[in-house]
């Protein structure tokens, strides 16, 4: 494993949410002006948007613990880039802790190595594949435009929360694939872990103007699925601050209004035997 | 197949394969499925017309978000009484009812949205009076003080009701029907069977042309005006397509043969006179195929005794001056801020907060 570090001051401790996202994500490696700095990549805009939350943390309380510690992480990059990666994000004012670069067979090592909390990435299969090795993983969404938003948005699904253990096979009668089944376990499996972190930094804010939003989307369940979830999470401590419930109607112009960037997923897309065709 | 568990819902318990059941349309005891946006008739309303929440809003305007969230949660279990919405939402299940009778395999249903600027903090409350007065209503969007406009097109939505005049004029501003829905006076029994709508003429189902004409020049003109161009339609207004697809549902009971009974009754009520500048009117509605099933003209008079007598469901007029009149006499009337009328600020109705007004931060409105 190839790992170069580098690291940049920043408050270190075991309450950080050690966030691993892919470089890939951050920075567009195929575009590049003369200097070398990378384009913008489909979620540079979520590191933004962490940045400042982090910095409203920091207002509340100078030595607040529980801030998000970005790493970058490069798969099977060349030299080349890896430079250009450090550059790119130097001149953007990115802050990024550290940066591994590892082959595509070493990333959970990698994530395990870091005691990662939290992995990132546009890439479903990605994802599920943290999650089936522990790791609470979620998508990294693309977002539909560079501008800034004032807040970053956590979406959660409100089928995987409501839904339990013993109810997640007969999904099967609803016509979802074992594999969607399979990656429905994994979503479900980290999540508590996850949703109790991000609740507790929610929690340093109010109400309204907060730089932190939690969303819950219910795709198929309708309201009771709904309130099942909202008291699940309350539970869990994480306060919802935007819910909807679509019972079966398409989520796609939903989400896109909604604009989250990290987007807890529940598997169950491309069903199969309804009239949905496409993505759902 | 696993066994079915009975266990409730909204207890913070994983959810039953009885509820999951539910929702499966080859399940017998099932709840019927929610049509798909673009079929159904959307209509989107705002948790403050659907239900009384004159205490809270008090609440929130007195003593903020913070205060007004946690009064919410604590009477988490106390459901709402019902608000101006509330019998016209009740007559769309009821014509509902009657549509899967007639045509079970049909979407073309109305479908009822909670569509709310609220935060989810109040959420649990809505969704049990929702299930304490059991209404249909499986579909929300709590937008948490982010806009509404992007989730209203998300739907695809036909009509929307709020109480915040602000919403109902960005939305129109956008070309979703809105209006914005006061309480009457006093309550006014009305049927349960029958949906009744009433609409106003001009800058409501036509646009405000003539209106204009009338507020510029007077009643002479506005009549000579009328009768010189009786035969060129209108230009349509914000309700039009609103009165489009209660005709095609209308349409789908007298092809069953419930033509005198049909369960849908549409009115046009109209300042105009049908000596003369009604002619224009019907001949409007006639050129874009529509009909109501009523035309009122009453050349002037007040509006209320004769939409006291119909007992609508919901009456849609640009000007306050009609709502008010309305709202006294018991009718549910709901203000469309359209056109040329709307230079004027209403005169006695307690209208919403709006934005700036007593809120210092951002414009978290609860709608």
């Amino acid at each position: 494993m190839d790992t170069e570090v580098r690291k940049t001051a920043i408050v270190k401790s075991d309450a950080m949410l050690v966030t691993a996202v892919s470089c890939y994500d951050i920075f567009d490696l195929h575009t590049q002006t003369e200097s070398g700095t990378l384009g913008k990549g489909a979620a540079f805009t979520f590191i933004k948007a962490v940045q400042a939350v982090n910095k409203r943390l920091a207002m509340h309380n100078e030595k607040e613990a529980l801030q998000f510690e970005l790493i970058l992480l490069g798969k099977d990059c060349e030299e080349q880039i890896k430079s250009n990666i450090f550059d790119s994000a130097k001149h953007y004012g990115l802050e990024i802790g550290r940066f591994y670069f590892c082959s595509r067979e070493d990333f959970i090592e990698t994530l395990k190595a870091n005691k990662v909390k939290l992995f990132l990435s546009t890439d479903r299969d990605d994802v599920y594949s943290a999650l089936k090795a522990g790791f609470p993983a979620a998508l990294l969404c693309q977002q539909v435009s560079q501008q800034i938003q004032d807040q970053l948005k956590v979406l959660f699904s409100g089928d995987l929360i409501a839904h339990s253990e013993d109810t997640i096979d007969s999904l099967k009668d609803l016509g979802f694939s074992d594999v969607q089944i399979q990656n429905f376990k994994a979503g479900k499996s980290c999540i508590r872990e996850f949703a109790m972190l991000i609740g507790e930094m929610r929690k340093r804010f109010g109400c309204e103007d907060s730089p932190l939003h939690i969303i819950l989307v219910t795709v198929w369940g309708s309201r009771d699925v709904s309130a099942t979830a909202l008291k699940t999470l309350r539970g869990w401590g994480l306060y919802v601050d935007e819910a909807y419930c679509l019972a079966g109607a398409p989520r796609s112009p939903v989400l896109t209004t909604v604009q989250p960037h990290i987007l807890w997923d529940d598997g169950l897309h491309f069903m199969k035997g309804t009239s949905h065709g496409g993505e759902q | 197949m696993n066994p079915s568990r009975q266990r409730s819902a909204g207890q913070g318990d994983p959810l039953s394969l009885e509820k999951m059941k539910a929702a499966d349309p080859l399940s017998p005891a099932r709840k019927p499925k929610s049509p798909k946006p673009e079929n159904a008739i959307t209509i989107a309303v705002s948790s403050r017309v659907l239900f009384n929440m004159d205490v809270e809003q008090q609440i929130f305007e007195q003593k903020g978000m913070e205060e007004y969230l946690k009064y919410q949660v604590d009477h988490e279990t106390e459901p709402f009484a019902p608000g101006p919405a509330f019998p016209f939402i009740k007559a769309l299940e009821a014509v509902n009812a009657q549509l899967r009778d007639l045509y079970p395999e049909s979407e073309e249903l109305f479908d009822v949205v909670l569509m709310t600027n609220n935060h989810a903090h109040a959420g649990i409350r809505l969704i049990n009076s929702i299930n304490h007065h059991k209404l249909f209503v499986e579909r929300f969007c709590m937008t948490g003080g982010n806009s509404l406009i992007g989730y209203l097109k998300a739907y695809h939505t036909n009509l929307y009701l709020s109480a915040d005049s602000s919403k109902v004029r960005e939305a129109i501003d956008e070309g979703i029907a809105a209006a914005t829905m006061f309480s009457p006076e006093k309550v006014t029994q009305v049927s349960e069977t029958q949906l009744r709508v009433a609409f106003d003429g001009d800058a409501v189902l036509f646009s405000d042309e003539s209106e204009r004409i009338y507020k510029a020049q007077g009643l002479d003109k506005f009549f000579e005006h009328e009768q010189a161009h009786e035969n060129k339609p209108l230009d349509h207004g914000p309700l039009k397509g609103f009165l489009e697809v209660l005709g095609k549902l209308q349409r789908k009971f007298y092809a069953k043969g419930h033509r005198i009974d049909c369960p849908i009754r549409t009115y046009l009520v109209t300042a105009r006179s049908a000596a003369s500048a009604g002619s224009r009117a019907l001949k409007t509605l006639r050129a874009w195929g529509l009909e109501t099933d009523e035309a009122l003209f009453l050349a002037g008079a007040p509006k209320g005794p004769m939409l006291a007598k119909i007992k609508p469901h919901i009456f849609f007029d640009d000007q306050m001056f009609h709502i008010e009149g309305a709202a006294e006499l018991g009718t549910v009337a709901a203000h469309v801020p359209y056109g040329i009328a709307q230079k004027q600020p209403p005169k006695r109705m307690k209208d919403s907060v709006e934005p700036n007004s007593t809120q210092k931060g951002p414009q978290l409105l609860i709608n």
